[in-house]
């Protein structure tokens, strides 16, 4: 599927593209980017962003590999584990983001060039760190012209920052609706009054917005006016500290001491789950583990802590906020916390629905863990059981899964505000709705408690 | 800072009445060129802004340096 194409997402810039050949992505630099690439790597710039982990490595390769006559080069980046999307992020994820961006256009000015665009899409995460993987995003800079990426930067960072800190967490969510970025005159209406006395966001969001309004039907001559060197590094210097001002405290999660309340789940209990998840994860030794309802990790890092590539997806933005926060602080390089709503994960978005991938299309992962999770899908969002294993047949090739029974007092919690429409709800029903995909390989009752533990295995054997 | 903020406001709010002026019409017709012209007129007082900034960390340090000196140069002395 993904042999000898070009990437759909990559198409505006006419400096190049990134194409798939044989199972790798190769990005072709176009005659037109000649100047402008050789300038990135003669000035040492390249060079420079490399090695301080700020700029995708790449080597050059045989230009046999041209997909059109209009090629210079041929380059090969370094691949990105996982792809995941600013609305998959949270507060400090994309703060960080924003934090490199504005350092990698602090550093290019140093060599005379300057980001042509700004699109939070060009930051992904690699072992833990945000980095930068569109290398044909540097111009080299003109005497007297603006920061061109100045509008992009604000849509794609300023503006959602600003609205997570100042009005709602959840306000990332609008990346998920605008694939260029927050419009400015609805994160000026739906910011509160009080940003309007922060310089910053008074400037760049606010008078920003209404100055985009009050030009939107004029035609301006725009040829006599120059903006100097100085003027180019206060508007950056002021954008860095715009962002490293704005902060969000995660606030006690929704599942925070879930494992600690819960008098069903005794640190024996958790114990011997955990050692339970070690030796299934030692059965199947899987490269790549998606954490579906991972909380903080606790789990995710069992996985993480072997040198498995973990991705640890989470409903709740406090809770994805501590996960990484603690990856930061702990410089830990196999774990990606994501924010993910998996009764409605990602979609494709933006042309032809396939500039963004859908969630579905980046798996699947070798082995999924689906822990204390069964009883929130079935029971919070009445999904019939085998809906729920049909779904994680598509995504993984091997399952780590607890079934919580209704004697559960988690699942008790969750019954008492609801008629218990829930016959099929059963140990029973599960294992045979989950036979129908996969094979059981092992299954562990967890001591001190009414759950079980089960490794799975898809029946089906193809790859997909 | 105060000032240089209390400076910062003063031109930014020249700057909205400049954005309610009338404006001559020439050339090209986008969403960015609001962008471009607010840029223009921000940049000009971040520009000042930075430039105090620097010169005032360069002060600051020159004299943090000298006070850091002096001790040592007493040490010396004895």
């Amino acid at each position: 599927m993904m042999t000898n194409r070009k990437l759909p997402s990559s198409f505006r810039d006419p400096s190049g593209f990134l194409f798939f050949r044989d199972g790798f992505i190769y990005r072709q630099v176009n005659i037109i980017y000649k100047e402008d690439y050789d300038h990135l790597i003669n000035s040492g710039l390249y060079e420079t962003l490399v090695d301080a982990e700020l700029l995708i490595p790449h080597d050059e390769i045989d230009i046999e590999y041209a997909r059109s006559d209009k090629a210079y080069k041929i380059i090969k980046p370094e691949p990105i584990p996982f792809i995941s999307y600013p609305y998959e992020w949270c507060f400090s994820q994309l703060k960080d983001a924003a934090l490199v961006t504005v350092r990698l256009q602090r550093i290019a000015f140093d060599f005379g060039m300057s980001l042509k665009d700004c699109s939070a899409y060009n930051m992904q995460f690699r072992k833990g760190k945000p980095v930068f993987i569109d290398t044909l995003s540097f111009e080299q800079y003109r005497e007297g012209q603006p920061w061109v990426a100045y509008r992009q930067f604000c849509q794609h960072f300023l503006a959602p920052l600003a609205l997570m800190s100042y009005r709602d967490v959840r306000l990332n969510q609008l990346l998920r609706v605008y694939i260029d970025g927050v419009p400015l005159d609805l994160a000026s209406l739906l910011l509160p009054v009080r940003t309007r006395f922060r310089v910053s966001l008074l400037s760049h969001i606010h008078l920003h917005a209404k100055s985009q309004e009050h030009f939107a039907d004029k035609t301006v001559n725009i040829s006599g006016h120059k903006m100097s060197r100085l003027s180019f590094l206060g508007l950056i210097d002021n954008l860095a500290s715009a962002i490293k001002k704005l902060k969000w405290q995660a606030q006690g999660t929704e599942w925070a001491d879930y494992y600690y309340e819960d008098i069903d789940y005794s640190a024996d209990a958790l114990q011997h789950k955990k050692q339970i998840v070690a030796e299934f994860l030692d059965k199947i030794n899987p490269k790549v583990v998606w954490d579906l309802g991972a909380n903080v990790g606790m789990f995710s890092r069992i996985a993480s802590d072997k040198g498995i590539q973990t991705i640890s997806f989470d409903i709740d933005p406090a809770a994805v906020e501590k996960n990484y926060l603690e990856c930061v602080k702990n410089g830990e390089t196999n774990i990606l916390p994501l924010l993910l709503d998996f009764t409605n994960p990602s979609p494709g978005i933006g042309w032809e629905n396939q500039e963004r991938t859908p969630l579905l299309e980046r798996g699947p992962a070798d082995t999924v863990f689906a822990l204390a999770l069964i009883h929130h899908l079935a029971i919070s969002n009445n999904l019939p059981l085998n809906k729920i294993a049909d779904f994680l047949d598509r995504i993984c090739r091997s399952l780590i899964i607890e079934f919580v029974p209704k004697s559960d007092s988690q699942v008790q919690r969750l019954l008492s505000t609801r008629e218990d429409i829930f016959p099929d709800y059963t140990q029973r029903v599960f294992e045979s709705e989950f036979r129908e995909y996969f094979t059981m390989e092992s299954s562990v009752k967890i001591r001190d408690s009414k759950r079980t533990l089960y490794l799975m295995r898809r029946r089906q054997t193809q790859i997909r | 800072m105060k000032c240089f903020r209390r400076l910062i406001t003063t031109l930014a709010v020249l700057a909205l009445f400049y954005l309610i002026s009338p404006q001559k019409a020439y050339a090209y017709l986008d969403p960015g060129t609001g962008s471009y012209i607010l840029q223009l007129i921000i940049a000009t007082a971040l520009g000042a802004a930075f430039a105090i900034k620097v010169y005032w960390k360069k002060i600051k340090t020159f004299f943090a340096n000298r006070s850091s000196k002096r001790p040592r140069e007493g040490e010396d002395d004895d």
